[in-house]
C-alpha cells in the first residue's frame, strides 16, 4: 500500500526540553494508526507536527511523498478534530460544518448538500440550526468530526477525542470511528493515552514514552510481544520479573528453569520476564512450580484479579474461579505465555 | 443573609441621597415649572420641551453624536489593531505593558485636557521644535483630545476578550484551509465583537456628553450637548430645561447599556 505519510529523523524540542527525539514512522493509506502514551510523551505534538501546528527542530515529514515541512495547516491537504472540540462558538452547528467547504467557495447548493451527508454520517441529522452551546459533549464530539470529514482529507489527525465522554458514549464511538474510518477510506492517525481504545480500533499502534518510539505493531503483537518493559507494562496488566536467559529456549526466574520460545540472546542475559495475567492458571500446590500464598482478591465482573505473593514479589492474576485469602497455590503456564524482552533503559 | 443585608444598608443610603433622590428631583424639574430657588409655583408643564428644537440645542445635539461618533470611530481603528497585538504579545512583562495603557486614565482628566489646550495655541512649548500648532477651535482639536482621552476604554475591552479566546479556534480556522486574513474576518474579529461594543460604548458615552474637554479645546465655540445643559443649569438658570435634556440623555445612556448587554450577557468585556 502507498504511504500517505512519511515522518523522517524528526526531533522536536521546547526550549530546552526535548519532546521528540528521532522519530521515524509512515502512514499508509486507509490505515488507522493510534499514537499510544502516557500524557508528556510527545504523541500530541507529533500530531500537531504533521496538522502543520508546530514546526520541527529538524527531520522532515513527507506528504504523497511530496515534503510539507514549509506548508502552512490551511495547505495541507490534512483536518483535525481537537482535544476540545474547537468549534466555533459563534456559528451554529450548519455554519460549523461548512465553514471549510464554504473557504473553498464551492457552490450554496453542493455545500448543503455535503453538511447533509456528513451530519448523516455522524447521526446529527436535524440539528444543523443547532448552536454549539445547545449541544452535549457526545453531540459536539459529533460536529467536530463531521466540520473535518465534509472535506475530505487524505487523512484525518484525532487528538484525544474521545477523552472526555463518559464510558459507554466511548465505547459507542470507538466503534463508530472505525467503521467510519473504513467507510470514507482515509487515514487516521488517533492519539490516546487509553490502551484499550488503541488495541480496539487501531490497525498499527505506535507507542511512545519520553518523545521515542518504543514499538510499532499491530495491536495483537504489541499485546503479546512487548519489545521492552515499558510497552508490557504500559500495555495491559502484566507481571514483569528479571530473569536470566541461560541459553536458547531457557529462561531462569523465582528459581526456577523454564523452557521457553524466545531464542537469539546472549547466554546468561539479563532479561525482562512478561507474563499476562490471564496466561496464569492457579492450582493446588504442587512441586517443583512457582508457589505462593493468595494475598488479595478482588472481583472484577468478568473476573476476579487474584494477588499472589510469591518470595515477596506480588503477582496478578486474573482467574474465573475464586480462591480464598491465605491459600497455599501454584502458579501454572505454559511455554508460549513467557515473553522474554531485552533488559531496556527505560 | 441578613448579616449580609445590613452590610449593604450605608451603599443605600448613599444611593438614595446621591443619585436616586437627585434623579427624581430632576425628573420633576423636566416637566413642571418648578423654581429650585425660590420654590414658588409648582405646575405640571411641558414648555421646557420647547427648548429641544431650539437651534443651539440642535447644533449641540449633531455635534455630540458627530464628533463623538468620529472619535470612537479613529478609537476604534487605532484601539484595535493594539489590542490584537498586546493579546498575542508573547512577553512575560505583558501585564506591565498592559498597565501603560491604564496609566494615563489615573491622572486628572481636566489636567490632561489643559495640556492638550496649551498645545494647540500658537504659543507653546512646541516651539521650541519650531512647531506652531492654531487648532483651537477646530473639530480636529476636539477629535485629537477625545481619541487621547478614551483610547484605553477601547483598547482593554477589545484586549480582554482577544486575551480569552481560545487559541485552538484559530487553529481550527487554519486546519479547514482559512489563511490568517480568512480566520481574522471568520473566527477572531466576530469572537471579539463583545469587546468592541463594550469599547464603543465606553468610549462613545463619555466623549458624547463631554462637556469640559469641548470647552477648552473649542475656546467656547463648538457646543455640544453637556454644554448646553452646563448653560442651563450654571449660566441662564434655565433649570427646567437643563433637566430635561439631562434626563433624555441618560434614557439614550441606558438604551446603550441594554444593548450591550444583548452582547454581552456576563457583562465580562466591562472592566
Amino acid at each position: 500500500m502507498a504511504k500517505i505519510v512519511e515522518i523522517k529523523g524528526i526531533t522536536k524540542s521546547f526550549d530546552d526540553n526535548v519532546v521528540l527525539c528521532d522519530i521515524n514512522l509512515y502512514i499508509e493509506e486507509n490505515e488507522f494508526v493510534t499514537l499510544l502514551g502516557p500524557s508528556g510523551c510527545g504523541k500530541t505534538t507529533l500530531l500537531r507536527l504533521i496538522g502543520g501546528f508546530e514546526t520541527q527542530d529538524s527531520g522532515t515529514i513527507l506528504f504523497n511523498g511530496k515534503p510539507i515541512n514549509e506548508l502552512p495547516p490551511n495547505e495541507r491537504e490534512i483536518n483535525t478534530v481537537f482535544q476540545n472540540y474547537a468549534l466555533f462558538p459563534h456559528l451554529d452547528v450548519y455554519d460549523n460544518i461548512a465553514f471549510g467547504l464554504k473557504i473553498k467557495k464551492l457552490d450554496k447548493e453542493l455545500i448543503s448538500e455535503e453538511v447533509s451527508k456528513a451530519l448523516k454520517m455522524v447521526k446529527l441529522e436535524g440539528f444543523e440550526n443547532r448552536r454549539i452551546n445547545q449541544l452535549s459533549g457526545g453531540q459536539q464530539q459529533r460536529v467536530a468530526i463531521a466540520r473535518a470529514i465534509v472535506n475530505k482529507p487524505k487523512l484525518l489527525l484525532l487528538d484525544e477525542p474521545l477523552g472526555a465522554l463518559d464510558l459507554k458514549l466511548r465505547q459507542d464511538m470507538q466503534y463508530e470511528l472505525k467503521e467510519m474510518q473504513k467507510a470514507l477510506g482515509i487515514s487516521f492517525v488517533f492519539v490516546t493515552h487509553d490502551q484499550e481504545e488503541a488495541l480496539t480500533m487501531s490497525d498499527t499502534v505506535v507507542v511512545m514514552n519520553n518523545g521515542v518510539i518504543q514499538q510499532i505493531g499491530k495491536p495483537e503483537d504489541i499485546y503479546n510481544e512487548p519489545k521492552n518493559k515499558f510497552t508490557a507494562d504500559f500495555i495491559g496488566e502484566s507481571n514483569i520479573i528479571t530473569g536470566v536467559m541461560i541459553k536458547d529456549y531457557l529462561v531462569e526466574f523465582q528459581n526456577h528453569q523454564f523452557s521457553c520460545v524466545d531464542y537469539g540472546f546472549k547466554p546468561n542475559e539479563l532479561v525482562d520476564i512478561v507474563i499476562r495475567p490471564e496466561d496464569i492458571v492457579l492450582s493446588n500446590k504442587v512441586e517443583n512450580q512457582i508457589s505462593g500464598i493468595v494475598d488479595d482478591i478482588t472481583f472484577k465482573g468478568v473476573h476476579y484479579e487474584i494477588i499472589v505473593v510469591v518470595d515477596g514479589k506480588e503477582y496478578i492474576i486474573h482467574s474465573i474461579n475464586k480462591v480464598n485469602i491465605g491459600d497455599e497455590v501454584s502458579l501454572l503456564f505454559g511455554d508460549e505465555d513467557i515473553h522474554v524482552m531485552r533488559k531496556s533503559n527505560v | 443573609m441578613s448579616k449580609l443585608k445590613k452590610l449593604s444598608i450605608p451603599y443605600l443610603v448613599w444611593m438614595s441621597l446621591l443619585v436616586i433622590l437627585p434623579t427624581i428631583l430632576i425628573v420633576l424639574l423636566s416637566v413642571t415649572d418648578l423654581d429650585i430657588f425660590t420654590l414658588g409655583s409648582f405646575q405640571f408643564t411641558l414648555d421646557s420641551f420647547a427648548y429641544l428644537v431650539h437651534p443651539e440645542v440642535k447644533i449641540a445635539i449633531v455635534n455630540s453624536i458627530r464628533l463623538s461618533g468620529v472619535a470612537t470611530l479613529i478609537s476604534f481603528l487605532i484601539g484595535y489593531p493594539v489590542a490584537y497585538y498586546l493579546a498575542n504579545m508573547k512577553s512575560k512583562n505583558k501585564t506591565l505593558i498592559v498597565s501603560f495603557i491604564i496609566i494615563p486614565v489615573w491622572s486628572n482628566m481636566l489636567l490632561r485636557i489643559i495640556a492638550w489646550e496649551k498645545l494647540f495655541y500658537p504659543n507653546s512649548i512646541l516651539n521650541m521644535f519650531g512647531i506652531s500648532l492654531d487648532l483651537i477651535g477646530t473639530d480636529l482639536a476636539i477629535l485629537i483630545g477625545m481619541t487621547s482621552m478614551y483610547l484605553p476604554f477601547m483598547v482593554l475591552p477589545i484586549y480582554s476578550v482577544l486575551e480569552k479566546m481560545d487559541r485552538s479556534l484559530i487553529e481550527a480556522s487554519k486546519d479547514l484551509g482559512a489563511g490568517t486574513i480568512q480566520t481574522f474576518f471568520k473566527v477572531i474579529f466576530p469572537l471579539s465583537l463583545s469587546g468592541v461594543v463594550s469599547g464603543t460604548i465606553m468610549t462613545l458615552l463619555p466623549s458624547m456628553t463631554a462637556f469640559a474637554l469641548p470647552e477648552r479645546l473649542s475656546g467656547g465655540k463648538t457646543l455640544l450637548i453637556g454644554n448646553i445643559i452646563e448653560d442651563y443649569f450654571m449660566k441662564t438658570g434655565n433649570i427646567n430645561a437643563g433637566s430635561l435634556i439631562s434626563i433624555l440623555l441618560m434614557i439614550v445612556i441606558i438604551m446603550m447599556f441594554i444593548g450591550l448587554l444583548r452582547f454581552d450577557k456576563e457583562g465580562e468585556t466591562l472592566i
